[in-house]
């Protein structure tokens, strides 16, 4: 055993994570676990953790994502089934055992008691190219095919921006990929940074919310609870608003928030410390981007649509919220930096009804109709909204994009609640975890 | 002979990237405070690298192989050549060159080129991205630095950084020019694409430029930013503090602790600050910083007159 390989198994855990259907906050957890950093790309990780549900049309991508780890690598695979082809795969469904049993992967590979595992697929470029062509590069003179696998930049599109046309570079993310909700995928066409044209061509999984709001249909449930899972769910988006904008720091400071999460929780000090940071002045798009109109704001729904003046909350016709005083809160732009004030203004707004409704030991009135992180939930719930990115992104430069993305939940909301064992045990998971 | 002007020289640069880019991992580490990181602060940079060490490096699909190896080196390479600009005190020079603000200017220009050629050489849209996008950043803090440099250089009558310490002496540039030293930290965080201004290797481009990157060039590459940071540091100090200036201790001390307190307030600065909006930067340079720094140059000019 090398001196250098004992002190690569010293070394946290760089973990991509592919978010399948059905998985509470597991980004959000190993986050804060002591020992694994979870990593934006592939390249960059030795440990691939598949958790949730994969749906048949999504095992092929996946494949190609496992393929991309450098070895030694290994894949943990929780709650899911691994693929045949490997050897000996990791399967952890219990999921407190999730971050130990991650980190010890990582040691156990650099430490040569587990083998890399195999690759799933031939290493061959995806577009046949060499030996085509007038040079055999795959391009055809000065135009057309795929010189060196990738097919020509060319510019078919005006320009949305200043009139300076650019080539236009077309490619497809996701649907694992990190920065996007998971599941979706899409075709982007940029020029220069400037996103043309975003078509969905695999709708995200269907967003899940914490039990309680499932089980606020069945029957009287207490307020405080019911907020403090509201104010939870906004601070996990913010985490990953934040981790986009390159702010780790403060993106980590959310998820803190949010672990401790209390009726005497107080959101103040952080959005003191965006405010003077700058998110807002140098970070987030400028006012009147990623702007939803009336229509668009109405069928998305929730924060979104009153983040763009509509003061549409099922709470409203709640007596127990009325007795507590209850108004929605609003903004007016429906713009991207709206919204992400929406979110700080809807987790203040239910830490405070959280407080009181804890002291009078208040409970729900209504079943029938639940307003939900995501939107409202009646007759109908939230449904998926991700061709509306097609209409809002274009124009965007790729940040101001992943910024509007980030404070849009575009996916539908999953009608059946999660097992309540995706939050329980994580903290004596997390002060084990570390190495 | 060879000894003094090719071996201590290679040596000295060398060992403060070295060493600088181990601090550098050290104290942003530390910095992060509250932080989930496990182990201890002085071997978690030393356990990442042989972790990468241990790492295959991956290809991408048709990537232009010689730049995409060169890319890393000749960044650590051009961060090597900053440091040996750095005077340690008015004998201990690597490289005294009558010349040597205009040289490390031009380092300032060929990191454009190299951050532009590690992304563009890998043949991946993400990584071309952050290269594209950090051209356009590029030119807009490279003007500043320049109006800046010359303006230290005006009151030393000299391009040679010994001469710029040299007339420090009544007064350090940090307080005869006080825009200088505040824009040129602008200017060092874009050079090292560094917190707030770090377009390139952004996290909404999936770590941009080195997206496609593992094992040792990965290495590589981080160990050449942070050299970057020393170096930038070291010059810093050099142009606006006073480089070896100082009582009691020796010449080299002085620079290395003022060096660190440069080095510091970037780290901090990047731990604290939003990475800004492409469109918000590009304006916040040229409408805000450029101006600044037109009268930060005439501010010295009528300094360096007056003390004449």
């Amino acid at each position: 055993m090398s001196w250098q390989r004992r002190l690569a198994a010293r070394a946290p855990a760089a973990v991509f994570l592919a978010e399948a259907a059905r998985i509470g906050p597991v980004r959000e957890t190993l986050a804060l676990v002591p020992g694994i950093r979870l990593v934006d790309t592939p390249r960059h990780a030795s440990v691939l953790l598949v958790a949730g549900v994969i749906p048949t049309g999504w095992r092929d991508d996946l494949r190609r994502i496992h393929d991309q780890l450098p070895a030694p690598f290994a894949s943990v695979w929780c709650r899911c089934e691994p693929f045949e082809a490997l050897r000996n795969p990791i399967r952890i469904d219990v999921v407190e055992a999730l971050p130990q049993g991650v980190v010890e992967t990582h040691r156990e590979l650099m430490l040569g008691k587990r083998d890399s595992a195999p690759r799933l697929l031939p290493d061959e470029p995806p577009n046949p190219w060499e030996g085509l062509g007038d040079d055999g590069h795959g391009g055809e003179g000065m135009m057309g095919g795929t010189p060196y696998g990738r097919p020509m930049a060319m510019n078919m599109q005006d320009d949305r921006r200043d009139g300076l046309t650019l080539d236009t570079l077309t490619f497809r993310l996701g649907p694992f990929h990190s920065a996007l909700p998971p599941g979706l995928q899409a075709e982007v066409s940029l020029q220069g940074d400037l996103v043309q044209a975003w078509t969905v061509t695999r709708k995200p999984f269907a967003g899940v919310v914490e039990p309680i709001f499932h089980a606020a249909r069945q029957s009287s449930v207490p307020i405080a609870e019911l907020e403090l899972a509201r104010a939870r769910h906004h601070l996990h988006r913010l985490y990953r608003g934040l981790w986009l904008a390159g702010w780790p720091t403060m993106a980590e400071r959310a998820l803190r928030l949010a672990e401790k999460l209390g009726p005497n929780s107080d959101v103040a000090g952080l959005r003191r410390e965006l405010e003077r940071g700058g998110l807002w002045r140098l970070a987030l798009p400028e006012p009147g981007r990623g702007v939803l109109d009336e229509a668009q704001a109405r069928q998305l729904g929730g924060p979104a649509a009153r983040a763009a003046g509509i003061d549409a909350d099922l709470r409203s016709e709640d007596a127990s919220y009325r007795r507590l005083g209850f108004a929605p809160t609003c903004r007016e732009a429906g713009d991207t930096a709206a919204r992400w004030r929406q979110w700080l203004d809807e987790i203040e707004q239910s830490l405070s009804l959280a407080g009181r409704a804890a002291r009078y030991d208040l409970k729900t009135a209504e079943t029938a109709a639940v307003e939900t992180p995501r939107g409202p939930w009646a007759e109908g719930f939230p449904h998926d909204m991700s061709d509306l990115l097609g209409e809002v992104l274009p124009e965007l430069e790729w940040g101001e994009a992943l910024l509007t993305l980030a404070s849009l939940d575009v996916a539908a909301l999953d009608p059946l609640p999660l097992a309540n064992d995706w939050r329980t045990g994580f903290a004596e998971a997390k002060r084990e975890g570390s190495p | 002979m060879i000894l003094d002007q090719l071996i201590l020289p290679w040596l000295l640069a060398w060992l403060m990237a070295g060493l600088g880019a181990y601090l550098v991992a050290v104290l942003d580490r530390w910095m992060a405070t509250g932080s989930t990181q496990a182990g201890s602060v002085w071997l978690a940079p030393l356990a990442s690298a042989a972790w990468l060490l241990t790492q295959q490096a991956t290809t991408t699909e048709a990537p232009d192989a010689g730049a995409w190896r060169l890319a890393p080196a000749l960044y650590l390479a051009l961060a090597a050549t900053g440091l040996a600009l750095v005077p340690w005190s008015p004998t201990l020079v690597g490289v005294d060159l009558a010349t040597s603000l205009v040289l490390w200017g031009s380092l300032e220009a060929l990191a454009t080129v190299v951050i532009f050629l590690h992304g563009w050489s890998a043949n991946s849209h993400l990584a071309l991205i952050g290269a594209y996008r950090y051209v356009a950043l590029g030119i807009s803090y490279l003007l500043v630095s320049m109006f800046v440099l010359i303006g230290v250089a005006l009151p030393a009558e000299s391009l040679r950084w010994t001469e710029v310490v040299a007339a420090q002496e009544s007064l350090w540039h940090v307080v005869s020019q006080p825009l200088g030293l505040p824009l040129f930290l602008v200017v060092g965080l874009g050079l090292t694409f560094w917190g707030p201004l770090d377009l390139a290797d952004s996290t909404d481009l999936s770590t941009g430029t080195a997206v496609e990157r593992s094992g040792p060039p990965r290495l590589v590459w981080a160990l050449a930013r942070a050299a970057m940071l020393v170096a930038f540091s070291a010059i810093a100090a050099t142009a606006f503090l006073g480089g070896w200036m100082g009582p009691w201790l020796p010449g080299p001390a002085w620079l290395l602790l003022k060096s660190l307190a440069v080095l510091v307030v970037l780290l901090w600065l990047g731990r604290r600050l939003p990475r800004l909006a492409p469109e918000r930067c590009l304006t916040l340079m040229w409408v805000v910083l450029l101006p600044l720094s037109f009268v930060d140059l005439i501010w010295a000019g009528a300094v360096a007159l007056w003390m004449a």
